[in-house]
């Protein structure tokens, strides 16, 4: 029943993945130690940016939409820690502490990722 | 096809597509990452594709998604589902009528599943202009990988068992 456009189709998309999770992890290895910048985008928007390393106290920040998201920063790592969207895919994506992580929640089209940041930041800036 | 019989039949298919895709949401996802899912309403579509021509899937594929978008909320959501479900209900389409001799149902449902993950990170990265959510696409290679294999398989069991009932036949 199985036949050979199968096979090699399944191949195919392997390597892909394979290729793809080795360049992720090539970016993620460079400018390693570099300080950690959270991102927080909402509608195609920067509403906030955050050097995780700086954060003294936790945080709770409210993301006003369609639905709201609370987002939770603590000393090196951030998180969706509450939604009320329906599928709460961005709370289960956990907490995010390395370059090139990724939590999106679609429904409210908020996404918060980290970046490295090479050049030397000022603070932290609205 | 009588036409009148033809209306009744996609309309079934229409509804039955609908219900699969309600029961999907019951299930809950294992992955925390957007765009996972089983996909269990393109057993329908996959079905549509063995037994009616083109046009039928490419405007059953359209009013599913506008219907289940109805009933989940939003035009976002109507946009997500349809560039995903349309870009695979074409990749099946042509994977079926050009390739059936090198594809089962299986692989041609697999790559359905991974058109309709393409598809809606393509849409996902405009609508929301960050192209880091191609990031995604790994994750949801494997995914399509293994429910597509899955949605193949019941859609196969269901055509054989379809072709013996005559319905399609005149």
């Amino acid at each position: 029943m199985i036949k050979k456009g199968d096979i090699i189709l399944v191949v195919a998309v392997s390597a892909m993945v394979l290729v793809g999770i080795l360049g992720f992890n090539f970016y993620k290895n460079t400018h390693k130690g570099v300080r950690k910048i959270a991102v927080i985008k909402k509608d195609n928007e920067i509403i906030r940016t955050i050097d995780l390393d700086n954060v003294e106290n936790p945080e709770r920040i409210t993301v006003e939409g369609k639905y709201t998201d609370i987002i939770l920063v603590e000393k090196g790592r951030i998180r969706f820690e509450n939604a009320d969207c329906p599928d709460l895919v961005c709370v289960k994506t956990g907490w995010l502490s390395e370059k090139g992580d990724l939590a999106v929640c679609l429904p409210n089209q908020t996404i918060i990722k980290i970046e490295g940041e090479t050049e030397e930041v000022d603070g932290i800036t609205y | 096809m009588k036409t009148t019989k033809k209306l009744v039949l996609l309309s079934l298919m229409l509804s039955q597509a609908l219900v699969l895709s309600i029961v999907e949401s019951w299930i809950p996802v294992p992955v925390p990452v957007p765009g996972v899912k089983l996909g269990l309403a393109n057993i329908v579509t996959m079905v549509i594709i063995a037994f009616m021509g083109t046009a039928d899937t490419i405007i059953l594929v359209i009013l599913r998604c506008l219907l289940s978008s109805m009933f989940s909320g939003g035009i976002s959501v109507f946009l997500f589902s349809v560039s995903g479900g349309l870009l695979s209900a074409v990749v099946m389409l042509v994977l079926h009528k050009k390739f059936s001799k090198i594809f089962s149902v299986v692989g041609i449902s697999i790559a359905g599943a991974i058109s309709h993950n393409i598809g809606q990170i393509m849409v996902a990265s405009v609508i929301m202009k960050e192209v880091s959510v191609f990031g995604y696409l790994p994750v949801l290679f494997i995914s399509g990988i293994i429910t597509g294999c899955f949605v193949g398989l019941c859609s196969s069991f269901l055509i054989k068992a379809l072709q013996k009932t005559n319905i399609f036949n005149n």
